[in-house]
Protein backbone atom coordinates (compact mmCIF):
# COMPACT_ATOMS: atom_id res chain seq x y z
CA UNK A 1 0.00 0.00 0.00
CA UNK A 2 1.16 3.15 -0.98
CA UNK A 3 0.88 5.70 2.44
CA UNK A 4 0.34 9.38 1.65
CA UNK A 5 4.13 11.62 0.99
CA UNK A 6 3.65 13.35 4.58
CA UNK A 7 3.44 10.16 6.08
CA UNK A 8 6.49 8.25 4.69
CA UNK A 9 8.32 11.74 4.92
CA UNK A 10 7.64 11.59 8.97
CA UNK A 11 8.55 7.36 9.16
CA UNK A 12 11.59 8.41 7.14
CA UNK A 13 12.71 11.29 9.13
CA UNK A 14 12.01 8.95 12.50
CA UNK A 15 14.27 6.62 11.27
CA UNK A 16 17.03 9.05 11.06
CA UNK A 17 19.73 9.05 13.95
CA UNK A 18 18.30 12.58 14.71
CA UNK A 19 14.66 12.02 14.44
CA UNK A 20 15.03 8.50 16.41
CA UNK A 21 16.72 10.29 19.27
CA UNK A 22 13.60 12.93 19.68
CA UNK A 23 11.03 10.50 18.93
CA UNK A 24 11.86 6.66 20.11
CA UNK A 25 9.32 5.13 18.64
CA UNK A 26 7.63 6.25 14.69
CA UNK A 27 4.17 6.31 13.15
CA UNK A 28 2.52 2.88 15.15
CA UNK A 29 2.48 -0.13 13.10
CA UNK A 30 1.64 -2.86 15.70
CA UNK A 31 -0.20 -2.77 19.40
CA UNK A 32 3.13 -2.90 20.66
CA UNK A 33 4.44 0.38 19.11
CA UNK A 34 1.24 1.77 19.63
CA UNK A 35 2.16 1.33 23.12
CA UNK A 36 5.39 2.03 22.87
CA UNK A 37 3.94 5.51 21.45
CA UNK A 38 1.95 6.19 24.66
CA UNK A 39 4.55 5.26 27.24
CA UNK A 40 7.80 6.91 25.59
CA UNK A 41 6.25 10.36 24.65
CA UNK A 42 6.02 13.27 27.11
CA UNK A 43 2.45 14.99 26.57
CA UNK A 44 0.97 10.93 25.53
CA UNK A 45 2.39 9.05 28.75
CA UNK A 46 0.11 11.02 30.99
CA UNK A 47 -2.66 8.62 30.06
CA UNK A 48 -2.81 5.18 29.92
CA UNK A 49 -1.52 2.81 27.05
CA UNK A 50 -5.33 0.83 26.75
CA UNK A 51 -8.72 3.14 27.73
CA UNK A 52 -12.04 1.28 28.16
CA UNK A 53 -14.56 1.40 25.33
CA UNK A 54 -16.53 3.14 27.75
CA UNK A 55 -14.35 6.01 28.36
CA UNK A 56 -14.20 6.67 24.33
CA UNK A 57 -18.03 7.28 24.18
CA UNK A 58 -18.61 10.96 23.18
CA UNK A 59 -22.53 10.60 24.34
CA UNK A 60 -21.60 9.87 28.15
CA UNK A 61 -18.82 12.41 28.92
CA UNK A 62 -19.85 14.90 26.09
CA UNK A 63 -16.19 15.68 26.22
CA UNK A 64 -16.68 18.52 28.55
CA UNK A 65 -13.95 18.42 30.32
CA UNK A 66 -11.76 17.84 27.84
CA UNK A 67 -13.21 20.94 26.13
CA UNK A 68 -12.47 23.27 29.42
CA UNK A 69 -8.78 22.19 29.27
CA UNK A 70 -8.19 23.19 25.75
CA UNK A 71 -10.25 26.62 26.40
CA UNK A 72 -8.04 26.95 28.73
CA UNK A 73 -5.03 26.48 26.84
CA UNK A 74 -6.21 28.92 24.05
CA UNK A 75 -6.46 31.10 27.44
CA UNK A 76 -3.04 30.72 28.43
CA UNK A 77 -1.50 30.77 24.69
CA UNK A 78 -3.64 34.30 23.87
CA UNK A 79 -3.24 35.56 26.75
CA UNK A 80 0.33 35.67 26.86
CA UNK A 81 0.68 37.34 23.77
CA UNK A 82 -2.19 39.77 25.40
CA UNK A 83 0.56 40.74 27.77
CA UNK A 84 3.26 41.55 25.23
CA UNK A 85 1.08 44.55 24.90
CA UNK A 86 -0.68 45.40 28.35
CA UNK A 87 0.52 47.30 31.12
CA UNK A 88 -1.79 47.56 33.77
CA UNK A 89 -1.81 51.22 34.29
CA UNK A 90 -5.07 53.60 35.13
CA UNK A 91 -3.61 55.66 32.41
CA UNK A 92 -2.72 53.46 30.03
CA UNK A 93 -4.35 49.89 29.89
CA UNK A 94 -7.44 51.82 28.27
CA UNK A 95 -5.76 53.20 25.36
CA UNK A 96 -4.08 49.97 24.85
CA UNK A 97 -7.24 47.96 24.34
CA UNK A 98 -7.76 50.66 21.75
CA UNK A 99 -4.34 50.10 20.22
CA UNK A 100 -5.08 45.96 20.58
CA UNK A 101 -8.45 46.52 18.50
CA UNK A 102 -7.47 49.33 16.00
CA UNK A 103 -3.56 49.25 16.10
CA UNK A 104 -1.75 45.80 16.35
CA UNK A 105 -2.36 43.34 13.54
CA UNK A 106 -3.82 40.54 14.66
CA UNK A 107 -4.76 42.06 18.22
CA UNK A 108 -8.78 42.54 17.82
CA UNK A 109 -8.93 39.16 16.72
CA UNK A 110 -6.16 37.76 20.08
CA UNK A 111 -8.17 40.19 22.22
CA UNK A 112 -11.49 38.79 20.83
CA UNK A 113 -10.47 34.94 21.56
CA UNK A 114 -9.30 35.60 24.73
CA UNK A 115 -12.53 37.12 25.80
CA UNK A 116 -14.84 34.54 24.12
CA UNK A 117 -12.55 31.57 25.43
CA UNK A 118 -13.18 32.75 28.58
CA UNK A 119 -16.90 32.63 28.36
CA UNK A 120 -16.99 29.62 26.91
CA UNK A 121 -15.09 28.19 29.77
CA UNK A 122 -16.71 29.36 32.43
CA UNK A 123 -19.34 27.55 30.20
CA UNK A 124 -18.18 24.79 29.68
CA UNK A 125 -16.73 24.07 33.21
CA UNK A 126 -20.51 24.45 34.48
CA UNK A 127 -21.93 21.82 31.68
CA UNK A 128 -19.16 19.37 32.92
CA UNK A 129 -19.90 19.83 36.45
CA UNK A 130 -23.53 18.87 35.48
CA UNK A 131 -22.24 16.00 33.69
CA UNK A 132 -20.50 14.41 36.56
CA UNK A 133 -23.43 14.85 38.47
CA UNK A 134 -26.23 13.45 36.59
CA UNK A 135 -23.58 10.98 35.85
CA UNK A 136 -23.22 9.86 39.36
CA UNK A 137 -19.50 10.56 38.56
CA UNK A 138 -18.06 12.00 41.73
CA UNK A 139 -18.89 8.80 43.80
CA UNK A 140 -15.95 6.41 45.48
CA UNK A 141 -13.15 6.66 44.83
CA UNK A 142 -13.93 9.76 42.80
CA UNK A 143 -14.97 12.43 46.09
CA UNK A 144 -11.52 14.40 45.95
CA UNK A 145 -11.64 14.54 42.26
CA UNK A 146 -14.95 16.58 42.77
CA UNK A 147 -13.52 18.63 45.36
CA UNK A 148 -10.90 19.56 43.87
CA UNK A 149 -13.24 20.31 40.86
CA UNK A 150 -15.69 23.05 42.77
CA UNK A 151 -12.11 24.34 43.47
CA UNK A 152 -11.25 24.38 39.77
CA UNK A 153 -14.54 25.89 39.03
CA UNK A 154 -13.95 29.19 41.62
CA UNK A 155 -10.95 29.23 40.08
CA UNK A 156 -12.17 29.55 36.85
CA UNK A 157 -14.44 32.54 37.77
CA UNK A 158 -11.58 34.30 39.86
CA UNK A 159 -9.63 34.38 36.36
CA UNK A 160 -12.76 35.76 34.98
CA UNK A 161 -13.44 38.23 37.65
CA UNK A 162 -9.72 39.75 38.04
CA UNK A 163 -9.30 39.70 34.03
CA UNK A 164 -12.49 42.07 33.14
CA UNK A 165 -11.16 44.05 35.35
CA UNK A 166 -7.69 45.15 33.00
CA UNK A 167 -9.18 46.85 30.52
CA UNK A 168 -10.12 49.63 32.99
CA UNK A 169 -13.57 50.28 30.94
CA UNK A 170 -16.41 51.10 32.80
CA UNK A 171 -17.82 47.37 33.17
CA UNK A 172 -14.05 46.84 34.07
CA UNK A 173 -14.37 49.80 37.12
CA UNK A 174 -17.79 49.42 38.47
CA UNK A 175 -17.35 45.38 38.34
CA UNK A 176 -14.92 45.74 40.72
CA UNK A 177 -16.33 48.56 42.83
CA UNK A 178 -19.39 46.06 43.30
CA UNK A 179 -17.37 43.20 43.67
CA UNK A 180 -15.21 43.82 46.35
CA UNK A 181 -17.77 45.30 48.41
CA UNK A 182 -19.52 42.53 48.51
CA UNK A 183 -16.85 40.84 50.27
CA UNK A 184 -16.98 43.50 52.43
CA UNK A 185 -20.18 42.40 53.82
CA UNK A 186 -17.96 38.59 55.15
CA UNK A 187 -18.53 38.46 58.71
CA UNK A 188 -15.61 39.37 60.89
CA UNK A 189 -12.67 39.91 58.08
CA UNK A 190 -14.95 41.55 55.46
CA UNK A 191 -13.71 44.53 55.82
CA UNK A 192 -9.94 44.13 56.06
CA UNK A 193 -10.35 41.63 53.12
CA UNK A 194 -11.76 44.45 50.93
CA UNK A 195 -8.96 46.83 51.66
CA UNK A 196 -6.48 43.98 51.11
CA UNK A 197 -7.96 43.15 47.89
CA UNK A 198 -8.11 47.10 46.88
CA UNK A 199 -4.74 47.73 48.18
CA UNK A 200 -6.48 51.04 49.70
CA UNK A 201 -9.86 52.51 50.23
CA UNK A 202 -10.76 53.07 46.32
CA UNK A 203 -10.58 51.11 43.06
CA UNK A 204 -7.55 52.83 42.15
CA UNK A 205 -4.35 51.79 41.02
CA UNK A 206 -3.40 49.65 43.54
CA UNK A 207 -5.93 47.41 43.07
CA UNK A 208 -5.33 47.35 39.19
CA UNK A 209 -1.97 45.87 40.29
CA UNK A 210 -3.33 43.45 42.41
CA UNK A 211 -5.91 42.06 40.34
CA UNK A 212 -3.32 41.94 37.32
CA UNK A 213 -0.64 39.75 39.08
CA UNK A 214 -4.33 37.56 40.35
CA UNK A 215 -4.77 37.13 36.39
CA UNK A 216 -1.53 36.39 35.19
CA UNK A 217 0.49 34.59 37.40
CA UNK A 218 -1.36 33.62 41.05
CA UNK A 219 -4.38 32.12 39.23
CA UNK A 220 -3.09 30.99 36.52
CA UNK A 221 -1.07 29.25 38.19
CA UNK A 222 -2.77 27.56 41.01
CA UNK A 223 -5.54 26.45 38.00
CA UNK A 224 -2.10 24.37 36.31
CA UNK A 225 -1.31 22.93 39.34
CA UNK A 226 -5.43 21.22 40.25
CA UNK A 227 -6.18 20.38 36.71
CA UNK A 228 -2.96 18.50 36.77
CA UNK A 229 -4.20 17.10 39.78
CA UNK A 230 -7.32 16.90 38.50
CA UNK A 231 -6.40 14.69 35.49
CA UNK A 232 -4.34 12.41 37.25
CA UNK A 233 -6.62 11.99 39.71
CA UNK A 234 -9.09 10.82 37.04
CA UNK A 235 -6.25 8.13 36.06
CA UNK A 236 -6.08 6.68 39.01
CA UNK A 237 -9.48 6.50 39.97
CA UNK A 238 -8.97 4.05 37.58
CA UNK A 239 -10.31 5.83 34.38
CA UNK A 240 -13.42 7.64 33.40
CA UNK A 241 -16.37 6.39 35.22
CA UNK A 242 -18.18 3.17 34.07
CA UNK A 243 -21.14 1.07 35.43
CA UNK A 244 -20.24 -1.45 37.97
CA UNK A 245 -19.18 -4.72 36.13
CA UNK A 246 -19.38 -8.02 38.18
CA UNK A 247 -15.42 -8.45 37.94
CA UNK A 248 -14.95 -4.28 39.28
CA UNK A 249 -15.61 -5.45 42.44
CA UNK A 250 -12.04 -6.54 43.52
CA UNK A 251 -10.87 -8.09 46.92
CA UNK A 252 -7.22 -6.41 48.43
CA UNK A 253 -5.64 -8.52 50.40
CA UNK A 254 -3.89 -6.91 52.75
CA UNK A 255 -0.24 -6.86 52.81
CA UNK A 256 0.72 -9.61 55.67
CA UNK A 257 -1.63 -11.97 54.34
CA UNK A 258 -0.74 -12.54 50.89
CA UNK A 259 0.33 -16.25 50.21
CA UNK A 260 4.21 -16.23 50.33
CA UNK A 261 4.73 -19.18 47.93
CA UNK A 262 4.42 -16.51 45.02
CA UNK A 263 6.24 -13.22 44.11
CA UNK A 264 5.14 -9.92 43.65
CA UNK A 265 5.98 -6.86 41.79
CA UNK A 266 6.08 -3.07 43.81
CA UNK A 267 2.67 -2.25 41.64
CA UNK A 268 1.12 -5.09 43.16
CA UNK A 269 2.11 -4.14 46.25
CA UNK A 270 1.19 -0.56 46.27
CA UNK A 271 -2.41 -1.09 44.71
CA UNK A 272 -3.15 -4.46 46.36
CA UNK A 273 -4.11 -6.25 42.94
CA UNK A 274 -1.42 -6.82 39.91
CA UNK A 275 -2.62 -4.12 37.47
CA UNK A 276 -4.56 -6.44 35.37
CA UNK A 277 -7.19 -7.57 38.06
CA UNK A 278 -10.43 -6.09 37.22
CA UNK A 279 -9.70 -5.35 33.51
CA UNK A 280 -11.17 -7.21 30.59
CA UNK A 281 -9.25 -6.69 27.74
CA UNK A 282 -12.15 -7.52 25.20
CA UNK A 283 -13.11 -4.07 26.90
CA UNK A 284 -10.53 -2.11 26.00
CA UNK A 285 -8.88 -0.66 23.23
CA UNK A 286 -5.62 1.29 22.24
CA UNK A 287 -4.94 4.53 22.94
CA UNK A 288 -3.66 5.42 20.19
CA UNK A 289 -5.47 5.76 18.02
CA UNK A 290 -8.64 5.82 19.45
CA UNK A 291 -8.77 8.03 22.24
CA UNK A 292 -5.73 10.63 20.81
CA UNK A 293 -7.54 11.14 17.50
CA UNK A 294 -10.49 11.70 19.45
CA UNK A 295 -8.79 14.49 21.59
CA UNK A 296 -7.06 15.91 18.45
CA UNK A 297 -10.28 16.81 16.53
CA UNK A 298 -12.21 17.92 19.47
CA UNK A 299 -9.05 19.88 20.30
CA UNK A 300 -9.16 21.26 16.24
CA UNK A 301 -13.09 21.61 16.57
CA UNK A 302 -12.59 23.39 20.27
CA UNK A 303 -9.95 25.95 18.37
CA UNK A 304 -12.00 26.49 15.59
CA UNK A 305 -15.35 27.95 17.19
CA UNK A 306 -13.26 30.13 19.14
CA UNK A 307 -11.58 31.18 15.99
CA UNK A 308 -14.88 31.62 14.39
CA UNK A 309 -16.30 33.21 17.33
CA UNK A 310 -13.77 35.85 17.31
CA UNK A 311 -13.26 36.78 13.83
CA UNK A 312 -17.22 37.41 13.69
CA UNK A 313 -17.91 39.34 16.92
CA UNK A 314 -15.92 41.90 18.63
CA UNK A 315 -15.77 41.38 22.80
CA UNK A 316 -17.49 44.28 23.99
CA UNK A 317 -15.17 47.68 25.70
CA UNK A 318 -17.70 50.18 27.07
CA UNK A 319 -16.11 53.25 27.75
CA UNK A 320 -13.75 54.39 29.91
CA UNK A 321 -13.43 53.90 33.45
CA UNK A 322 -15.36 57.04 35.02
CA UNK A 323 -15.12 56.77 38.47
CA UNK A 324 -17.96 58.75 39.19
CA UNK A 325 -20.96 57.83 36.81
CA UNK A 326 -21.41 53.93 36.99
CA UNK A 327 -23.35 53.07 33.29
CA UNK A 328 -27.26 52.48 34.11
CA UNK A 329 -28.00 49.75 34.09
CA UNK A 330 -24.56 48.35 35.77
CA UNK A 331 -24.84 44.93 34.23
CA UNK A 332 -21.88 42.01 35.19
CA UNK A 333 -20.81 39.24 32.88
CA UNK A 334 -23.69 36.85 32.03
CA UNK A 335 -22.56 34.45 34.94
CA UNK A 336 -22.27 36.59 37.79
CA UNK A 337 -25.48 38.25 36.64
CA UNK A 338 -27.68 35.50 38.99
CA UNK A 339 -25.25 36.36 41.64
CA UNK A 340 -26.35 40.36 40.66
CA UNK A 341 -29.85 39.60 40.82
CA UNK A 342 -29.37 37.81 44.90
CA UNK A 343 -27.47 41.15 45.71
CA UNK A 344 -30.14 42.69 44.90
CA UNK A 345 -32.36 41.37 48.00
CA UNK A 346 -29.69 41.58 50.01
CA UNK A 347 -25.87 41.84 49.55
CA UNK A 348 -25.20 40.21 52.74
CA UNK A 349 -27.63 37.07 52.35
CA UNK A 350 -26.96 37.02 48.47
CA UNK A 351 -24.05 37.75 48.18
CA UNK A 352 -21.76 36.10 51.24
CA UNK A 353 -24.41 33.77 52.66
CA UNK A 354 -26.27 31.75 49.51
CA UNK A 355 -23.05 31.83 47.88
CA UNK A 356 -20.98 30.42 50.17
CA UNK A 357 -23.65 27.38 51.61
CA UNK A 358 -23.97 26.76 47.63
CA UNK A 359 -20.15 25.76 47.57
CA UNK A 360 -20.32 24.47 50.60
CA UNK A 361 -22.60 21.92 49.88
CA UNK A 362 -20.89 21.17 46.67
CA UNK A 363 -17.67 20.77 48.18
CA UNK A 364 -19.60 18.57 50.59
CA UNK A 365 -21.46 16.57 48.33
CA UNK A 366 -19.72 13.12 47.46
CA UNK A 367 -19.01 12.65 51.07
CA UNK A 368 -22.82 13.00 52.20
CA UNK A 369 -24.21 11.44 48.76
CA UNK A 370 -22.87 7.80 49.36
CA UNK A 371 -24.67 5.07 48.57
CA UNK A 372 -22.89 3.57 45.27
CA UNK A 373 -24.95 3.01 42.89
CA UNK A 374 -26.46 4.56 39.57
CA UNK A 375 -22.76 4.93 38.54
CA UNK A 376 -21.38 5.60 35.35
CA UNK A 377 -25.11 5.83 33.47
CA UNK A 378 -26.87 9.60 32.64
CA UNK A 379 -29.93 10.20 35.00
CA UNK A 380 -30.06 6.75 36.72
CA UNK A 381 -33.29 5.78 38.06
CA UNK A 382 -32.17 4.76 41.73
CA UNK A 383 -30.83 9.00 41.77
CA UNK A 384 -33.71 10.26 40.83
CA UNK A 385 -33.94 12.23 44.66
CA UNK A 386 -30.36 13.58 43.81
CA UNK A 387 -31.00 14.33 40.82
CA UNK A 388 -34.42 15.94 41.03
CA UNK A 389 -32.42 17.91 44.17
CA UNK A 390 -29.46 19.42 41.46
CA UNK A 391 -32.41 20.36 38.75
CA UNK A 392 -34.19 22.37 40.93
CA UNK A 393 -31.02 24.45 41.94
CA UNK A 394 -30.06 24.68 38.60
CA UNK A 395 -33.25 26.08 37.79
CA UNK A 396 -33.13 28.50 40.08
CA UNK A 397 -29.70 29.72 39.46
CA UNK A 398 -30.75 29.84 35.47
CA UNK A 399 -33.99 31.56 36.44
CA UNK A 400 -31.98 33.98 38.28
CA UNK A 401 -29.67 34.52 35.58
CA UNK A 402 -31.92 35.25 33.09
CA UNK A 403 -33.88 37.86 35.22
CA UNK A 404 -30.83 39.62 35.79
CA UNK A 405 -29.98 39.28 31.94
CA UNK A 406 -32.97 40.29 30.56
CA UNK A 407 -35.75 41.86 32.97
CA UNK A 408 -33.73 44.24 34.55
CA UNK A 409 -33.43 47.83 33.22
CA UNK A 410 -32.08 51.28 34.29
CA UNK A 411 -31.86 51.33 38.15
CA UNK A 412 -32.69 47.80 37.75
CA UNK A 413 -36.18 48.56 37.49
CA UNK A 414 -37.91 45.36 36.12
CA UNK A 415 -38.72 45.52 32.39
CA UNK A 416 -39.80 43.24 29.83
CA UNK A 417 -37.60 42.87 27.26
CA UNK A 418 -40.04 42.48 24.48
CA UNK A 419 -40.79 46.38 25.12
CA UNK A 420 -38.70 49.35 24.76
CA UNK A 421 -37.07 49.98 27.94
CA UNK A 422 -37.67 53.37 29.67
CA UNK A 423 -35.62 55.75 28.81
CA UNK A 424 -33.51 57.17 31.81
CA UNK A 425 -33.98 60.53 32.65
CA UNK A 426 -31.71 60.82 35.90
CA UNK A 427 -28.81 62.40 36.28
CA UNK A 428 -26.93 65.06 37.79
CA UNK B 1 19.09 1.84 70.40
CA UNK B 2 15.68 -0.15 69.73
CA UNK B 3 13.54 2.12 67.25
CA UNK B 4 11.48 -0.82 65.98
CA UNK B 5 10.20 -2.35 69.36
CA UNK B 6 7.67 -4.60 68.34
CA UNK B 7 5.28 -2.44 71.18
CA UNK B 8 5.76 0.82 69.94
CA UNK B 9 6.81 2.85 72.65
CA UNK B 10 7.87 6.33 72.32
CA UNK B 11 10.66 7.12 74.13
CA UNK B 12 11.06 10.49 75.76
CA UNK B 13 13.90 11.41 73.70
CA UNK B 14 11.45 9.96 71.02
CA UNK B 15 9.13 12.21 72.31
CA UNK B 16 10.65 15.75 72.30
CA UNK B 17 12.01 15.25 69.12
CA UNK B 18 8.77 14.77 67.22
CA UNK B 19 7.09 17.45 69.39
CA UNK B 20 10.12 20.17 68.39
CA UNK B 21 9.85 18.59 64.83
CA UNK B 22 6.40 19.43 64.64
CA UNK B 23 6.26 22.86 66.71
CA UNK B 24 9.33 24.23 64.45
CA UNK B 25 7.23 23.03 61.16
CA UNK B 26 4.03 24.65 62.31
CA UNK B 27 5.70 27.59 63.18
CA UNK B 28 7.70 28.25 60.20
CA UNK B 29 4.62 27.68 58.53
CA UNK B 30 2.46 30.28 60.52
CA UNK B 31 4.93 32.61 60.60
CA UNK B 32 6.16 32.94 56.61
CA UNK B 33 1.95 32.95 56.13
CA UNK B 34 1.55 35.37 58.35
CA UNK B 35 3.99 37.69 57.08
CA UNK B 36 3.18 36.91 53.41
CA UNK B 37 -0.44 38.18 54.54
CA UNK B 38 0.94 41.27 56.44
CA UNK B 39 3.61 42.02 53.25
CA UNK B 40 -0.11 42.63 51.17
CA UNK B 41 -1.71 45.24 53.68
CA UNK B 42 0.14 48.11 52.59
CA UNK B 43 1.41 50.98 55.47
CA UNK B 44 0.77 53.80 52.98
CA UNK B 45 -1.73 55.16 50.88
CA UNK B 46 -1.63 57.57 48.23
CA UNK B 47 -5.44 58.41 48.13
CA UNK B 48 -6.29 62.08 47.48
CA UNK B 49 -7.31 64.00 50.79
CA UNK B 50 -10.47 63.22 52.57
CA UNK B 51 -10.76 67.04 53.32
CA UNK B 52 -11.69 69.42 50.32
CA UNK B 53 -12.90 73.13 50.38
CA UNK B 54 -16.49 73.16 48.14
CA UNK B 55 -16.17 76.78 47.35
CA UNK B 56 -18.08 79.71 48.53
CA UNK B 57 -20.97 79.28 50.59
CA UNK B 58 -22.70 81.75 47.96
CA UNK B 59 -22.08 79.81 45.27
CA UNK B 60 -25.07 77.11 45.92
CA UNK B 61 -28.64 78.68 45.42
CA UNK B 62 -30.75 78.40 48.82
CA UNK B 63 -33.21 75.51 48.49
CA UNK B 64 -30.41 73.66 45.88
CA UNK B 65 -29.08 70.37 46.17
CA UNK B 66 -25.52 70.43 44.02
CA UNK B 67 -23.68 67.28 43.10
CA UNK B 68 -20.44 67.57 43.18
CA UNK B 69 -18.75 65.57 40.45
CA UNK B 70 -15.21 64.74 41.64
CA UNK B 71 -15.73 64.43 45.18
CA UNK B 72 -18.92 62.10 44.96
CA UNK B 73 -21.14 64.12 47.13
CA UNK B 74 -23.81 66.53 47.06
CA UNK B 75 -23.76 69.90 49.18
CA UNK B 76 -27.68 70.51 50.72
CA UNK B 77 -28.44 74.20 51.34
CA UNK B 78 -31.37 75.46 52.78
CA UNK B 79 -31.61 79.15 53.84
CA UNK B 80 -27.91 79.57 55.10
CA UNK B 81 -27.66 76.02 56.77
CA UNK B 82 -25.34 74.06 54.89
CA UNK B 83 -24.64 70.01 54.58
CA UNK B 84 -22.83 67.52 53.09
CA UNK B 85 -24.21 64.28 51.79
CA UNK B 86 -22.97 61.58 50.28
CA UNK B 87 -23.34 60.35 47.26
CA UNK B 88 -22.19 56.60 47.80
CA UNK B 89 -24.87 54.34 47.69
CA UNK B 90 -24.73 52.24 51.28
CA UNK B 91 -25.31 48.81 49.47
CA UNK B 92 -22.34 48.24 47.00
CA UNK B 93 -20.67 51.22 46.62
CA UNK B 94 -22.56 52.84 42.88
CA UNK B 95 -23.23 56.39 42.56
CA UNK B 96 -26.54 57.84 43.66
CA UNK B 97 -28.52 59.73 41.19
CA UNK B 98 -30.70 62.53 41.80
CA UNK B 99 -34.47 61.75 41.07
CA UNK B 100 -37.45 63.93 41.80
CA UNK B 101 -36.99 65.07 45.86
CA UNK B 102 -34.56 62.16 46.38
CA UNK B 103 -31.97 59.60 44.88
CA UNK B 104 -31.82 56.77 43.02
CA UNK B 105 -28.96 54.11 42.73
CA UNK B 106 -28.50 52.41 39.40
CA UNK B 107 -26.61 49.10 40.45
CA UNK B 108 -29.48 47.41 42.16
CA UNK B 109 -32.39 49.90 42.56
CA UNK B 110 -31.98 51.71 46.06
CA UNK B 111 -34.13 54.49 46.40
CA UNK B 112 -33.07 57.24 49.27
CA UNK B 113 -35.44 60.02 50.56
CA UNK B 114 -34.15 63.80 50.42
CA UNK B 115 -32.86 62.92 54.26
CA UNK B 116 -30.67 60.07 52.62
CA UNK B 117 -33.06 57.47 54.12
CA UNK B 118 -33.49 54.28 52.56
CA UNK B 119 -37.22 54.31 51.30
CA UNK B 120 -36.79 50.85 49.04
CA UNK B 121 -34.45 48.37 47.71
CA UNK B 122 -31.33 46.15 48.94
CA UNK B 123 -29.44 49.50 51.29
CA UNK B 124 -28.84 48.65 53.96
CA UNK B 125 -28.29 51.84 56.01
CA UNK B 126 -29.00 55.58 54.90
CA UNK B 127 -26.84 58.00 52.86
CA UNK B 128 -23.60 59.03 54.62
CA UNK B 129 -23.79 63.14 56.19
CA UNK B 130 -20.27 64.18 56.01
CA UNK B 131 -18.91 67.44 58.33
CA UNK B 132 -18.87 70.67 56.82
CA UNK B 133 -17.59 73.64 58.49
CA UNK B 134 -16.03 77.03 57.45
CA UNK B 135 -12.35 77.54 56.17
CA UNK B 136 -10.77 80.41 57.42
CA UNK B 137 -10.92 81.86 54.19
CA UNK B 138 -14.57 81.63 53.65
CA UNK B 139 -14.64 78.40 51.94
CA UNK B 140 -16.88 75.16 52.68
CA UNK B 141 -15.05 72.86 54.28
CA UNK B 142 -15.83 69.01 54.01
CA UNK B 143 -14.60 65.92 56.19
CA UNK B 144 -15.40 62.78 54.12
CA UNK B 145 -13.47 61.21 56.86
CA UNK B 146 -15.76 62.39 59.59
CA UNK B 147 -19.74 61.45 59.00
CA UNK B 148 -22.05 62.96 61.49
CA UNK B 149 -25.63 62.73 61.94
CA UNK B 150 -28.38 64.20 59.29
CA UNK B 151 -29.17 66.93 62.23
CA UNK B 152 -25.67 68.68 62.20
CA UNK B 153 -25.71 71.81 59.99
CA UNK B 154 -22.86 74.38 59.23
CA UNK B 155 -24.90 77.93 60.21
CA UNK B 156 -23.24 81.08 58.07
C1 LIG C 1 -10.86 24.08 34.94
C2 LIG C 1 -11.87 23.30 35.03
C3 LIG C 1 -11.88 21.78 34.75
C4 LIG C 1 -11.14 21.05 33.85
C5 LIG C 1 -10.09 21.57 32.86
C6 LIG C 1 -11.55 19.67 34.00
C7 LIG C 1 -11.05 18.61 33.24
C8 LIG C 1 -11.52 17.31 33.31
C9 LIG C 1 -11.25 16.29 32.34
C10 LIG C 1 -10.43 16.47 31.05
C11 LIG C 1 -11.87 15.14 32.76
C12 LIG C 1 -11.94 13.83 31.99
C13 LIG C 1 -13.37 13.51 31.60
C14 LIG C 1 -14.13 14.52 30.79
O1 LIG C 1 -13.59 15.08 29.83
O2 LIG C 1 -15.30 14.75 31.16
C15 LIG C 1 -12.51 15.44 34.03
C16 LIG C 1 -13.21 14.53 34.83
C17 LIG C 1 -13.82 14.84 36.05
N1 LIG C 1 -14.07 16.12 36.55
FE1 LIG C 1 -13.27 17.80 35.78
N2 LIG C 1 -12.50 19.58 35.01
C18 LIG C 1 -12.74 20.85 35.48
C19 LIG C 1 -13.66 21.20 36.45
C20 LIG C 1 -14.42 20.29 37.18
C21 LIG C 1 -15.52 20.65 38.06
C22 LIG C 1 -16.06 22.07 38.26
C23 LIG C 1 -15.96 19.47 38.63
C24 LIG C 1 -17.07 19.27 39.64
C25 LIG C 1 -17.36 20.07 40.62
C26 LIG C 1 -15.14 18.39 38.11
C27 LIG C 1 -15.25 17.05 38.49
C28 LIG C 1 -14.74 16.00 37.75
C29 LIG C 1 -14.88 14.59 38.09
C30 LIG C 1 -15.54 14.01 39.37
C31 LIG C 1 -14.32 13.86 37.02
C32 LIG C 1 -14.28 12.34 36.86
C33 LIG C 1 -15.48 12.03 36.01
C34 LIG C 1 -15.60 10.58 35.65
O3 LIG C 1 -14.73 9.79 36.03
O4 LIG C 1 -16.59 10.27 34.97
N3 LIG C 1 -14.24 18.91 37.22
N4 LIG C 1 -12.28 16.79 34.35
S1 LIG D 1 -24.94 49.77 44.90
FE1 LIG D 1 -26.68 50.98 45.16
S2 LIG D 1 -28.25 49.56 45.11
FE2 LIG D 1 -26.49 48.32 44.97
Amino acid sequence: MNAPAPKRLWQRFTRTRVGRSIFRVGLPESNLERSQAMVSSFLLHVQPAKVHRHALRASYSLGLGLISLYLFCILCGTGVLLMFYYVPSTDKAYDIMKDLQFVVSAGLVIRNMHRWAAHLMVLFVMLHMCRVFYTGAYKNPREFNWVLGVGLLLVTLGLSFTGYLLPWDQLAFWAITVGTSIAGYAPVVGEKLKYLMLGGHIVGQDSLTRFYALHVIVLPAIAVLMISVHLFRVRKDGGLSRPDEPGDVVEQIPLGQLPANKSYGLMELARGTTPQVGKNPEDEVFSWPHLVFRELLLFLLVTAVVLFLAIFWNAPLEEIANAVHPPNPAKAPWYFLGLQELVSYSAFWGGVVVPGLLVTALALLPYIDRKRHGVGRWFARERVVANTIFSVCVAIAVIFTVIGSLFRGPNWSWVEPWKNPPAVTEGH
Amino acid sequence: MNDSAPDKVTSRRGFFQLAFGWLAAIFAATASAAGAVRFLVPNVLFEPDQRFKAGKPDDYLDGAVTFLDDERVFIVRKGNTFRCLSAICTHLGCTVNRAGQGFHCPCHGSVFDDQGVVKSGPAPRPLDWFSVSLSKDNRLLVDKGRRVTDDKYLVI
